[in-house]
């Protein structure tokens, strides 16, 4: 028995134990995802958590590979673990040095949209945030330029939101072809 | 001479002489040197550089020239999903080819949508176009695209105007 977990605790990665140790009131959860290790972190410490994370040299998660959101709106189980959030912003990085993957989870509530930029810690992230405001509304603080990348600029909603409709507003068939600057 | 507009004149001619109308010798030109515009945005424009490639060889109809000028062209090939947001785009290409243009949509996306039935993309390129040949297929084979190259040589030929000016008229 005592070997078993002797064999558990040191299988523990290291992200986990250096995050317990240094910003252990940020973590809200913990979880692994075939492989990949996944963390909830509270919005406010999201960006010294996001710091660390990259500049700490055992774990120098220097390569921001995506961000992206989720809308829970219709997922109960999720809605209910992190405090009725409706959105989850996610990093996902990765570490040359570690040669491993890691997932940040931000629950972020509809009634405030707005989370620091991660921009200064990875200039990848300008269109990474602009791609997730475009779909998801969600409002990144500090971010050098705002707008929209995928949809038209005069675009209305946000459309991987889950109670946009599939088929759109009519946005396909109404077209004013003077009103766009091509 | 072998060529296809030629008429007889009334009187004998000993084989020198070929009479025939403007119209058709100048259609028979134009069908011989239809210069594509591509507009491939997606899969289909695969298939359509299959065609222009030496194994298909478009250029057997006299469609080598692909301009990525519209004002050089006169067959704008629509290969491709069209969003909201390029549709502004191909009217304007569409708007600078000079006439008589015609238009080919190819394959299930420009024509219909597809399997793409959502807020961004163009449920058919017909809405805000005049399309002179459709073809089926997802994605269609370079045979496809070649027969609906011919389709317009004979529409061409046949001294039909492009949809385009039928609209307008
Ligand atoms: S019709 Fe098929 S092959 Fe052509 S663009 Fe659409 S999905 Fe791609």
């Amino acid at each position: 028995m005592n070997e078993e977990k002797e064999v558990e605790e040191q299988s523990k990665p290291l992200v986990l134990e250096k995050l317990e140790e240094h910003h252990a009131d940020a973590l809200l959860a913990q979880d692994e995802m075939r492989g990949t290790v996944v963390v909830v972190v509270r919005k406010e410490q999201a960006y010294a958590v996001l710091e660390y994370l990259k500049t700490d040299a055992e774990l120098a998660y220097t390569f921001l590979v995506d961000v992206t959101a989720v809308d829970n709106s219709q997922m109960e189980s999720e809605l209910m673990q992190f405090d009725y959030a409706r959105f989850m912003v996610v990093y996902q990085l990765y570490s040359y040095q570690g040669q491993c993957r890691l997932r940040v989870k931000v629950p972020v509530h509809e009634s405030d949209l707005s989370i620091p930029s991660v921009t200064a810690l990875w200039k990848g992230a300008n269109w990474l945030e602009r791609e997730t405001y475009d779909m998801f509304g969600i409002n990144f603080e500090g971010h050098p330029d705002l707008r929209r990348i995928l949809m038209p600029d005069d675009f209305e909603g946000h459309p991987l939101r889950k109670d946009y409709p599939l088929r759109g507003r009519g946005e396909r068939e109404r077209f004013n072809f003077d009103k766009q600057n091509v | 001479m072998g060529l296809d507009f030629v008429g007889r004149g009334v009187g004998e001619t000993d084989g020198n002489i070929i009479t025939t109308s403007i119209e058709k010798v100048v259609n028979w030109g134009r069908k011989n040197s239809l210069w594509p515009m591509p507009f491939g945005t997606a899969c289909c424009a695969i298939e359509m550089m299959a065609t222009l490639a030496s194994k298909y060889d478009l250029s057997r109809f006299g469609s080598e020239a692909i301009r990525f000028s519209p004002r050089q062209s006169d067959l704008l090939i629509v290969s491709g999903r069209i969003s909201i947001k390029m549709m502004p785009v191909l009217k304007r290409i569409y708007d600078q080819m000079p006439d008589p243009k015609w238009v080919i949509s190819m394959g299930a996306c420009a024509s219909c949508g597809g399997v793409f039935d959502t807020y961004t993309l163009i449920q058919g390129v017909d809405q805000f176009l005049p399309v002179d040949v459709y073809i089926p297929g997802c994605p269609p084979r370079p045979e496809d695209l070649i027969d609906a190259v011919m389709q317009v040589q004979q529409k061409i030929t046949s001294g039909a105007s492009p949809k385009g000016v039928e609209a307008v008229v």
